[in-house]
Formats: structure tokens, sequence, C-alpha cells
């Protein structure tokens, strides 16, 4: 079945192999994650340098392969060269590759995430960083069928009142179940709605929330807790976001 | 399988731990390596050894190097306010072969990339921060103009930059001899912003 296709696609990754060459991690409209050589890619005058550096969105024109497919022609249509020109959008826009990455099958079409991976870059393109994060977390988790319950409690299954609480097991948890689905994290209502209307709403709506810095603070508690108890490892641009914050409080300090 | 006499198929298996050699360019080499004189065979077989056993890391710059200091560190014409970070000894024998700089190096061996877990504390950074005395007046970031070589640059930039020594990175754009329509548009975008009067 070897042809030849065309597609849209992002720059997840790339990794070395031999000597001039890489396999770009792509995530396509039409295939969704794939998985493509880039002969000679790492040479100075090839015609694939540029529209395969990491957060590109390009036009490909691709051979199927029996194990690995070849991009034979690549065009870029957005560089995306800020989040390469910024440490704090560069670990952002790596901590989403890696999360699709991680979460995503390899040929496994779906074009809203591929909608979402887009216009999440753009949001961090924009500056807008700690929300196109848990923007992005919230409708992945939601595309990958992880929503969490938000509507009742997810230990008795009673309407929740006053006090909520957001458990890693996904879902909001009441005032009495708190401790049998420890560990949870207290829930400010502001929070909590914030979180249904990024679920519910749509992109071009979801641009006009002004949410609090504290709100933003919570859900990133909140959704490290969910991300982290689906995953089997660390993500390790994690850690790289890590040591940009020690930077920042060490030059706060001096 | 016994195709092979054995101490052929030893020499063929240890060549194709090389990188770039596959099974065939490997048997290639050992056969082309039976029918040389015994001489050349010898130098060759010692050179190996020769320069595995001789040659370590500068205790300054981290090049490789048989000599420590190396010969660029050792050398005292060499002007020691300019440090050229770079990230793989090979790229001081690119940047040697311009014969227009004459500073000093210091190599990370390596880049940071986030997703292969590999960090600043992998790196030698810690080391080109206690080379930084007041002798130092600028420090020239050559990293790679990828995603990892922008990642370290710009780390290193925001340590360094504190220090109040002079940072720079290399210039971005045009590879000479190239045709402007076959450029991408990011190298092409560069290009512009780093024009210079004439």
């Amino acid at each position: 079945m070897n042809g030849l296709y065309k597609t849209g696609g992002l720059v997840l990754r790339t990794r070395n192999l031999g000597e001039a060459d890489k396999i770009v991690t792509l995530y396509t409209k039409k295939r969704g994650k794939i998985e493509a050589v880039a002969r000679g890619s790492r040479r100075i005058r090839n015609r694939l340098l540029g529209s395969t550096q990491v957060f590109t969105y390009g036009q490909y024109l691709i051979f199927e392969g029996r194990s690995l497919d070849t991009i034979a022609q690549g065009e870029i249509v957005f560089s995306f060269q800020s989040l390469r020109d910024d440490l704090e959008k560069m670990a952002a826009a790596m901590y989403i590759c890696e999360l699709v990455d991680v979460f995503t099958e390899v040929d496994v079409p779906n074009d809203a995430t591929f909608t979402l991976i887009y216009n999440t870059l753009r949001m961090i393109d924009e500056r807008q960083i700690k929300f196109a994060l848990r923007t992005f977390e919230l409708i992945f988790i939601k595309q990958l069928g992880y929503q969490p319950q938000l509507s009742t409690c997810l230990n008795c299954g009673n309407t929740v009142e006053n006090d909520v609480y957001f458990s890693r097991e996904g879902g909001i948890v009441c005032h009495n179940c708190r401790a049998k689905m420890a560990p949870v994290r207290k829930l400010n209502k502001g929070t909590l709605e914030l979180i249904k209307r990024i679920l519910e709403w749509d992109w071009s709506r979801i641009g006009i929330l002004h949410p609090s810095d504290q709100s933003l603070a919570e859900l990133e508690l909140c959704m490290r807790d969910y991300l982290d108890y689906r995953l089997d490892r660390p993500l390790r641009s994690l850690e790289f976001i890590h040591t940009l914050k020690e930077f920042d409080h060490s030059e706060v300090k001096d | 399988m016994a195709v092979y006499a054995k101490p052929l198929a030893r020499l063929i298996d240890e060549l194709r731990k090389l990188p770039g050699i596959g099974q065939k360019t490997a048997q290639r080499l050992a056969f082309f390596l039976i029918g040389e004189s015994d001489e050349s065979v010898r130098s060759l077989a010692s050179a190996i050894v020769e320069a595995k056993d001789k040659i370590s890391y500068c205790s300054k710059c981290f090049n490789l190097t048989d000599i420590d200091p190396c010969n660029i560190c050792g050398d005292s014409t060499r002007d020691k306010s300019l440090i050229c970070v770079v990230e793989e000894p090979k790229d001081i024998i690119a940047l040697e072969k311009t014969r227009s700089y004459k500073g000093m190096y210091h190599v990370l061996h390596g880049a940071i990339a986030p997703l292969e877990g590999i960090g600043p504390g992998e790196l030698r950074v810690k080391e080109l921060i206690t080379r930084l005395t007041e002798q130092v007046q600028e420090v020239i970031l050559a990293t790679d103009p990828n995603v990892e070589g922008e990642a370290t640059a710009m780390y290193l930039a925001r340590l360094i930059k504190p220090l109040d020594i002079k940072v720079t990175r290399i210039a971005h754009g045009m590879p000479v001899g190239g045709d402007l329509e076959y450029v991408d548009e990011v190298t092409l975008t560069k290009a512009l912003e780093g024009r210079r009067e004439m």
C-alpha cells in the first residue's frame, strides 16, 4: 500500500537519525499522529530543514513506507517562530506537544484535536500562556474521553452544594466524601465555573474569558493531579518548566 | 551461522557498532582490512587504541585533547576575554576552520532537550559559570539554530546577563552561495532582522 499523500501537520517533536536525518513526529489533519523520516533534514541546505522544525505548521507530501513514512516535500504555512524565541512560550509549547505525544496513538485521525493543538499554540504565541495550557488540558482530556464529572459527587452521586473538592480520579467530591476520596483539593466556586465554561463553550467564546490568577493556579494543581493519575510516567517537559520557575524565584530573591 | 570464519565474523560485528555502518558496509570494510598489509592494519589498530588511551577532556573548556589544558586554552596569543560556547567538540573544529575567531571556547557536551530529559544539569553549564571571571568580557552563544540550541542559548543568556557580561548569539541567515527563492521563510525573516548597513 505504498502511496503518496498530502496533509497539513504540526511538528510535535524530532529525533536525530543517523548522520543527517530526522524522525519527525507530526500531528496531521488526515491521519492524526504519524512518524516520518525527513532525509538529510539536518543539513544546512536541505529543503526540509525549515519545515521540519518543532512547532511548525506546514503542508507535507508524504510517502507511505512499510515501517516509517518519508517526508518528500514540506512547506511552512505558519512557523510559530515566536515559540522558539521565548523560553516560557517554548516550554509551554513543548508541554502541549509532549501531552499529545504520550496520550495519542499513531494513525488515529482526530480533526478536533488538530484544531485544538493549533489554536492553543496560537494562544501561547499571543502570550496567554497559563490560560492556554489549562484550556488545552481540559478540552484535550474531554476529547480523549476522560472528561471530569462536574455535576454530582464522584463518590455518593449527590449534588454538591457548598464546599467543593476535586479528586484526581476525575471529578468533584462533596464535603462528606472528601476523606474517602483523599487526596482531594479544595475548589473555589469560581474555578468550578471556569472549568464548566471551558468544557462547554466554543473556542471563540473561551477567548473572552478573563480568569483570575487564583483560579488558574487552582486549576493547574487539579489538572496536574488528574493528568499524573492518568499517565504512566512523569512528563519530561514539566521539569523544564520547573527549572524556569526556579529561575524566576531566584531572580526575585536577588 | 558459520558463513564467516570466527575472527572475520567478530571483526564485522565490531565494525557494525560504528555509527552509520550497517552489515553490508561492515563486511566490505572487513574484507578491505583483511586484504591490507600487516603494517597498515597494525597502524590502524594502534591508532584506535592510542586515541582512546590518550584523549580526554580539557579541564577548562572540555574539548577533546591529549594535553591538559588543551592547545587552545594553553595558547597565550588567544583572546581570553572572549568565550564561544558550543554544543560539541566537532563544532570547535568547524569554527577553527574559519580562522576568523581567536578567542576561547567552552563545550557543553549537548543541548537542553526537555523532551529527551536533558536539562541544564546534564550539561557543562556550572563549569562555564565558574569560568566567567572579570577577565571575560563577552560570551558568544554558538549553539545550533534548532529548538534545543535556541533553548540552551536563551537559558545561558538568562544565567549570564546578571553577571554584567556581554552575551551575544551567532547570526542566523542565508547560506553563502544560496539561492534566495529556496530559503525558507523563517531563515529569511532572521536574515532580514540581522541585516547590516553596507
